[in-house]
C-alpha cells in the first residue's frame, strides 16, 4: 500500500507512512491515481495531497490569483472523499477564513460541481481549478453568504477592500 | 499471396528487360501504341509460325521449350507486348486447363487494370506480375517457360528470333517516338488498348491455328485460348470503358477482382477501426481500471464518453447521468453509434446489443 503512494506523501511532506485503508477499493485506486496525476501535472497555484495516512482525507492549498483581492493569500482546504467516490463528490471545506460570497464562515463552499453538477469524470485537479475560478469570478447568483454577494454587486471596491483585508489577516 | 510473391520475384528480375514494373506499364503502353505498326509484322509472323508448326513436329517444340523461352527472354527486351503476349497463351494452351485457370483467375488483376485504376494499391504487385507474365516480359517468360512443355513456344521463339532483328530496330525507333508521345497517349488509353485487343485476337487466332497444326490437346486450347484472350481484353478495358466490347465473356472475372480489393479494403477498414479503438481510453476514466474489449466497445452515451461496465452500472443505479455530458443515460445504449466506429462496425453492433440485454 505505502509503496505506490509514497511519492504523493513526499510531495506533501507526509513521509512514508502506510495508508490506513486496508483494501484497495475502486475509490482508493482512483484517488491514488489522482494523486499521481497531481504530482506529475499540478494545476497552477494549486497543491493537494493526502493529509496524513488517510487516503480519503486530503489537504489542498490554493494561492490567491493575481488581480483579485485574494492575491498573495494561501488558502488551505480540506478535501474529504466519500467511500463511494467518485460516484459521489468529495467534500471541500475552506480551512482558511476567506471573505467570499460562496464560502461561509464554516468554510463550506457552494460550488455546483461539488453538488448537483458533480460528475464521476471530474477529478481533484478539476475541482481545484474550479475553486480557483471562484476567486476571480464569484457566483453571486447562488451565494452562500448573501451579504457578501450583495456588497460585491453593489460596491465591488468596498467588497474587494474587505476581501483584501481578510486575506491579509487570515491567509498570510 | 502466391502471385504477389512471384510478383516481387518478377519485379526483381524484370529490370533487365525493362527497369521497373512502372516502366513496364509505360513500355506496355508504348508497345500498345505501336501495335498497329507491328500488326503487319505479326501477320507475317503468324504465317511464319503456321508454316513452321506445320513443318515441325511437337517433339522439337517440347525440346526447345525452356531454352527457347529463355532465349526469348533475353531477346525480349524492348519488344512489344503483343508479341510477348502470345507466349503465355501458347504456354497455357500447352499446359491445358490448370494453367489456364490460373492465369484466368489472375487476369482480372492484370496490369492494365492496375494502371487504369489507381485504387488497387497493394494489389499492384500481384498485378504487375500477372501482367508481366501474361505479356511475357523477358524474365517472367523465361520462368514461365520453365513449366511449359510448349509445343508452341519453340515455334514462338523461332518466329520471334526471326523477326526480332528488324523488329528491334523498329522498336528502337518507336521508343524514341513514344517517349515524346507517352504523356499524350497516357491519357488516351482506350485506343491502344483496342489495338492491343485486336492484336490479342490475332494471337488467339494464331495460337488456335498453331494448335490445330500440333498434336497438343486441341479441345483444351481452343476452348482456352479465346477465353484467355478475352480475359486479356477484359483487362485492357475498364468496366465502364466506352470502347469495351460487349462481347467480352468473362465480366464476372473482372468483378471478382473488385471483390479482391474489397477484401483488402476490409483489412484497411479494420486497421482504421483499430485506430478508432485506439482513440478509446485504455482505462476507465472513472475507476482507472483497464478497459477490456467489451468495455472499450461499449458506448453508452451519444457524447462518446466511455467507461467500464461496472461504473456504468453503478451510475445507472444511483445518478443515472453520463459523467461526460451529465445527461441522463438512455435506458438503451446508443446502437447507431456503432456505425461511427468504422471497420469493426459489426463487432460493435453485436457488442452493444449484448450490452442492452445485459443492462
Amino acid at each position: 500500500m505505502n509503496t505506490s503512494s509514497g511519492g504523493g506523501m513526499a510531495a506533501l511532506g507526509g513521509g512514508g507512512r502506510s495508508w490506513s485503508t486496508t483494501s484497495v477499493s475502486a475509490s482508493g485506486k482512483r484517488i491514488q491515481r489522482e494523486m499521481a496525476e497531481l504530482n506529475t501535472d499540478p494545476p497552477p497555484d494549486c497543491f493537494a495531497g493526502p493529509k496524513g495516512d488517510n487516503l480519503y482525507h486530503w489537504v489542498a492549498t490554493l494561492i490567491g490569483p493575481h488581480g483579485t483581492p485574494y492575491h498573495g493569500g494561501i488558502f488551505f482546504l480540506d478535501i474529504t472523499f466519500p467511500s463511494d467516490y467518485p460516484f459521489k463528490p468529495p467534500k471541500v471545506v475552506f480551512k482558511t477564513r476567506i471573505y467570499h460570497c460562496n464560502v461561509d464562515s464554516a468554510g463550506n463552499v457552494s460550488l455546483d460541481i461539488l453538488k448537483d453538477s458533480w460528475s464521476p469524470a471530474l477529478t481533484v485537479p478539476k475541482i481545484l481549478i474550479a475553486l480557483r475560478s471562484i476567486f476571480t469570478s464569484p457566483d453571486t447568483y447562488k451565494p452562500l453568504v448573501p451579504g457578501i454577494a450583495h456588497l460585491y454587486l453593489a460596491d465591488k471596491a468596498k467588497h474587494d477592500e474587505l476581501a483584501e483585508e481578510w486575506t491579509m489577516r487570515f491567509a498570510k | 499471396m502466391h502471385s504477389e510473391s512471384l510478383a516481387t520475384n518478377a519485379s526483381n528480375i524484370i529490370p533487365m528487360a525493362s527497369s521497373t514494373n512502372h516502366k513496364d506499364f509505360a513500355k506496355k503502353k508504348r508497345a500498345n501504341r505501336s501495335a498497329k505498326l507491328k500488326q503487319c509484322k505479326l501477320d507475317a509472323r503468324r504465317e511464319q509460325w503456321l508454316s513452321q508448326v506445320k513443318n515441325k513436329g511437337v517433339k522439337e517444340d517440347s525440346n526447345g521449350g525452356t531454352g527457347g523461352s529463355l532465349m526469348h527472354g533475353s531477346n525480349a527486351r524492348g519488344r512489344s507486348i503483343e508479341k510477348l503476349e502470345i507466349r503465355p497463351r501458347g504456354e497455357e494452351e500447352n499446359d491445358g486447363g490448370s494453367i489456364h485457370h490460373y492465369s484466368d483467375s489472375e487476369s482480372p488483376s492484370n496490369s492494365p487494370t492496375s494502371h487504369s485504376s489507381s485504387v488497387l494499391g497493394g494489389n499492384d504487385s500481384g498485378t504487375t506480375f500477372t501482367g508481366s507474365s501474361s505479356s511475357s516480359r523477358s524474365s517472367s517468360s523465361s520462368s514461365s517457360g520453365g513449366f511449359c512443355s510448349g509445343t508452341m513456344s519453340e515455334e514462338d521463339d523461332g518466329g520471334d528470333d526471326d523477326c526480332l532483328d528488324d523488329w528491334e530496330a523498329v522498336a528502337d525507333a518507336l521508343a524514341a517516338k513514344d517517349k515524346n508521345q507517352e504523356q499524350h497517349d497516357g491519357s488516351s488509353d482506350p485506343t491502344p488498348k483496342n489495338k492491343r485487343a485486336g492484336l490479342v485476337d490475332v494471337h488467339a487466332e494464331v495460337t488456335n491455328q498453331l494448335n490445330s497444326g500440333t498434336d497438343v490437346s486441341q479441345s483444351k486450347s481452343e476452348n482456352g485460348v479465346p477465353v484467355q484472350s478475352a480475359s486479356v481484353n477484359c483487362r485492357a478495358w475498364r468496366a465502364d470503358d466506352a470502347f469495351r466490347p460487349q462481347s467480352l465473356p468473362n465480366l464476372s472475372k473482372q468483378f471478382s477482382f473488385p471483390m479482391n480489393t474489397d477484401r483488402r479494403y476490409g483489412c484497411g477498414g479494420s486497421v482504421w477501426g483499430c485506430k478508432n479503438v485506439a482513440s478509446v481510453p485504455t482505462s476507465c476514466p472513472i475507476c482507472y481500471e483497464d478497459l477490456d474489449f467489451t468495455d472499450s466497445s461499449f458506448l453508452p452515451c451519444n457524447c462518446g464518453f466511455r467507461l467500464c461496465l461496472f461504473c456504468h452500472k453503478r451510475i445507472l443505479e444511483e445518478d443515472g447521468r453520463c459523467p461526460g455530458c451529465r445527461k441522463e443515460y438512455k435506458q438503451d445504449p446508443v446502437e447507431g453509434e456503432a456505425t461511427f466506429d468504422g471497420g469493426s462496425l459489426t463487432y460493435r453492433l453485436a457488442r452493444s446489443c449484448s450490452m442492452i440485454t445485459r443492462s
